[in-house]
């Protein structure tokens, strides 16, 4: 009896054991050698990256019904404009269903879509859009240019939500007796096409007219009903949605004809499914040390591009030390962003330039390079009398060590690495930043009170990103800058200068391009001299998809693979 | 008899109190923000005059002693509000959480209990021999087993490397199963995760069985049986496991109601649609509406467990009973 029950159970112990040994060696084997998804990562024009060359496989599978089964983290809700909850993926799949008059090309610019053409007029106060013919919604009936007419002022009334913000600024819009759209602004917005024509959904007014206050309203998917792509067709919260192509598509019948989206509790589990081949596509992007084990596992192939979220420092600029130019400078200087990348990123990131704005946007200043001397950083730092008089590695200002409480966000291992690294790099030039780890909403609240940056900071230094509208869009540049809360409500440090304050406010009304450019300009040149924030990288986005399955993903720079585009046939993409 | 009834119902009473208003105090005082998952992630962009709008629909503008009185109203007419995050009604969302909740809980919790309560028994009646010893030290290793890191390694083994089993959900999503085909489907999904509660709540069952043996085998009414002659196997399951049950009863019954709780953890390794991962998602957005009927659902599960052992205690134990 003894040897009979002892037995089993030594042998789950060793089998568990033997298979957890198993599992965590497969990683080194794999992360030899391999470059594939890395060469693409610098590119800093649009790009398309991976499986492009398979796609004859699955186009030639099309008698079948293909079905793809992708895999997010976290409840988006019903997924209409009024109840997604995060802008990425949340607004994608929205979008899904939806169409809006622009859409976005490979490149990241906005083409034509529901809209047959875009005008604006000189000094861009005013765009007029006449819209496609043949246009369907989901239920069979007409998309028409009052449609149109009403989702935009439907918005501008109900005052709340992302698309509501998109229109502030815009005084009405009105179809004129060319049955045209036309929107007149009360101020020059060069970027009203990516911001709003791009952004917004248009919603049928049959369905929307009855619902008046859809800020409070509770709403089932019957309410979905969009000229989109793909409709839903099933909702279980916390579970999965499913979509069915639109087969009336205006551009022509999509090349996936049911897409099932798994919501997943955690970005593990979902791994475990794709590698499993529950699922067939990641929306979520992948950690770079994912990267090539996930690309070498047949049939799984990677598409990576890059993206333009940020990693950031953010230090409280308003309280001693950072007060002082000299110690911002110093800190600066003492991070080495291509480290960064390297160590944290393996090498799928560009590095963070110090004024900003991304290398691949069109806007970049290619005179603010990113600088790493920890010479002049310690030397800039004894100048002004920051010296270590106790010996202990720890410099003082005003009779107190430098040391100050550097927190980051507990569910982001890669900021975590990043704080730990940075933190190294600080202790060089004698200063100790004691990371941190807190959950998000503790971090959050820390560093943004309230989401509204009237409530001041209450941290020292925090690691930071901003979402990809932030970067996409130059012009908003100001928001982060500018020192008076209406116009700067991303400047989440305190920053305040009289010159970054006047550039950033002419910018947000400038009407010519070319001015405006000069003007992103100059304040790159005054964020890199001046260190707002700390900028460190911008991260590649990576997505990891079944082939055999689908692999005809589109990546669109800036934006990534989770798009309608990706599930159209080529010939209807724009 | 009925005044010592009375007492017992006060005293629940209390603790029922003091539970309830921690259940609405303790989310407020974590750090954080429940706007960011009422506007979602365009909240920065608001307009401090939106933002003051949107607190006010949900309620959250009002002094804190007026929620807490409103909340205090809404458990004793049982209405749980509705969450934050998706305006749905909370008792639906509950409603259809726990069913899902209980197959795996209560699934583990019955086998785990057999499997423990045999093991414990036949440890103790072997006490210090080579099996008790080997079932101990077997047990001890389990319970010091970190559950994501089992659930991880058997969705690694059964999911990801032989593909037997389903590594996620609680049935296959979409799959439009109906009939016999879907509680197949159901039972699939469920075994990884009933595998893994069950692996780390057979120790507890165990152990507490073991040691209440083991009190009773060393008594003065063993030895009489013993001397009088009874046969080991009367005296094992007449006296001795009679005995020991009653400890073991009131470990189950907090466990049972522990299942109420459900697994965090475990639910969200496997992206189980259950209770435990409606209060992880509730409280990584401060949906606080939701985590208080979620705690408040916890709370009375597991004074009605207490509850049931008290009452329990003088029918198995015959010196518990007062006159």
């Amino acid at each position: 009896m003894t040897k009979r029950l002892t037995l089993p159970i030594l042998l789950l112990c060793l089998a568990m054991l033997a298979a957890a040994c198993s599992d965590s060696d497969s990683d080194p084997t794999t992360t030899a050698g391999g470059d594939t998804a890395t060469t693409q990562a610098e590119g800093d024009t649009a790009t398309t990256a991976g499986g492009g060359d398979e796609t004859t496989t699955t186009q030639a599978e099309t008698s079948e019904p293909v079905s793809v089964r992708a895999a997010i983290t976290g409840d988006e809700d019903t997924l209409n404009p009024y109840t997604y909850v995060s802008g990425f993926p949340g607004w994608n799949l929205l979008m899904m269903q939806y169409d809006s008059l622009m859409q976005l090309d490979a490149a990241g610019e906005p083409q034509p879509w529901l809209a047959e053409s875009v005008s604006a007029n000189d000094d861009l106060t005013e765009y007029t859009v006449s819209l496609v013919d043949g246009v369907k919604w989901h239920d069979g009936t007409d998309l028409t240019i009052a449609d149109a007419e009403f989702t935009f002022n439907y918005f501008i009334e109900s005052a709340t939500g992302r698309f509501s913000r998109d229109l502030r600024g815009v005084d009405s819009v009105t179809v004129n007796e060319a049955g045209e759209l036309v929107f007149a602004l009360a101020a020059p917005n060069p970027a009203f096409d990516l911001v709003a024509l791009a952004d917004i959904p248009i919603l049928p007014m049959h369905v929307w007219e009855s619902i008046e206050n859809p800020g409070e309203a509770t709403f089932d998917i019957s309410t979905n009903v969009g000229s989109g792509p793909f409709k839903m067709t099933a909702y279980e919260q916390d579970q999965f949605y499913r979509f069915e192509a639109h087969s009336d598509y205006f551009r022509g019948a999509p090349s996936v004809d049911e897409l099932v989206v798994v919501i997943f509790a955690d970005d593990a589990g979902a791994l475990a499914a794709i590698r499993s081949g529950e699922v067939d596509v990641g929306f979520d992007r992948i950690s770079p040390e994912q990267i090539e084990l996930l690309d070498a596992q047949d049939p799984l192939d990677i598409a990576q591009g890059p993206e333009f979220t940020t990693q950031m420092i953010n230090i409280d600029v308003s309280k001693r030390p950072f007060d002082d130019l000299a110690v911002r400078q110093a800190v600066q200087l003492a991070i080495d962003g291509q480290d960064i990348v390297d160590t944290v990123y393996l090498g799928s990131a560009t590095v963070g330039s110090p004024g900003w704005v991304h290398p691949g946007k069109t806007v970049y200043n290619p005179a603010v390079v990113p600088m790493h001397d920890v010479a002049a950083a310690n030397a800039l730092l004894d100048d002004a009398g920051y010296a270590d008089s106790d010996g202990d590695g720890i410099r003082e200002f005003d009779g107190n060590p430098m040391a100050f409480e550097y927190i980051t966000n507990s569910s982001d291992s890669l900021r975590l690495r990043i704080a730990e690294l940075t933190a190294e790099m600080l202790a060089a030039i004698g200063i100790q930043a004691t990371v941190v780890s807190v959950e998000t909403a503790t971090w959050e609240e820390a560093v943004w009170p309230g989401f509204d940056i009237a409530n001041g900071r209450n941290y020292e230094m925090a690691t930071w990103g901003w979402s990809a509208p932030i970067q996409a869009n130059t012009i908003r540049i100001a928001e982060l800058v500018n020192s008076d809360p209406g116009i700067g409500f991303l400047n989440l440090t305190g920053f305040a200068n009289d010159e970054a304050d006047a550039i950033s406010a002419a910018l947000q009304v400038e009407a010519d391009p070319a001015v405006a450019a000069e003007m992103i300009s100059e304040l790159q040149v005054l964020i890199a001299e001046q260190v707002p924030f700390i900028m460190l990288a911008y991260p590649d986005g990576a997505y990891v998809y079944n082939s055999e399955v689908y692999a005809d993903w589109e990546f669109i720079a800036g934006q990534g693979i989770v798009s309608k585009v990706s599930l159209l046939p080529p010939s209807a993409r724009p | 008899m009925l005044r010592r009834g009375l007492r017992n119902v006060n005293r629940y009473l209390l603790v029922f109190a003091i539970a309830v208003s921690l259940n609405f105090f303790l989310p407020r005082l974590m750090p954080g923000n429940p706007l960011a998952l009422i506007a979602g992630v365009d909240v920065g962009l608001m307009t401090p005059a939106e933002r003051a709008e949107l607190m006010e629909q949900v309620g959250l503008n009002e002094p804190l002693l007026a929620q807490f009185f409103d909340y205090w109203k809404s458990v004793l007419t049982f209405d749980l509000g509705y969450s934050y995050r998706s305006g749905r009604s909370i008792a639906e969302m509950i409603g259809e959480r726990l069913p899902w909740t209980l197959l795996i809980t209560v699934g583990s919790l019955m086998i785990a209990s057999v499997v423990g309560i045999i093991l414990g028994g036949f440890s103790a009646w072997r006490r210090g021999k080579k099996t008790d010893l080997s079932l101990l030290t077997s047990m001890i290793s389990l319970q010091s087993l970190p559950s994501f890191w089992l659930g991880m390694l058997l969705i690694s083994i059964f999911a990801v490397q032989l593909g037997w089993l389903p590594s996620f959900g609680a049935e296959t999503p979409a799959s439009g199963y109906v009939g016999w085909e879907r509680v197949r489907d159901i039972l699939e999904h469920a075994i990884l995760p009933i595998i893994t509660l069950t692996i780390l709540s057979i120790p507890g069952a165990y152990l507490t069985m073991r040691y209440a043996m083991l009190e009773v085998l060393g008594s003065d009414f063993i030895r009489t049986a013993r001397s009088k002659g009874a046969s080991e196997r009367r005296v094992l399951f007449g006296h001795v496991a009679r005995n020991a049950i009653a400890p073991v009863v009131t470990f189950l019954a907090i466990r049972f109601a522990f299942a109420f709780g459900g697994s965090v953890i475990i639910e969200t390794v496997f992206s189980y649609p259950g209770l435990g991962r409606l209060i992880f998602e509730s409280v990584s957005g401060r949906d606080y509406p939701v985590m208080q009927a979620a705690f408040l659902v916890f709370t009375v599960a597991v004074l009605v467990a207490n509850l049931f052992a008290d009452m329990m205690y003088p029918i198995l134990d015959p010196r518990m009973r007062v006159r």
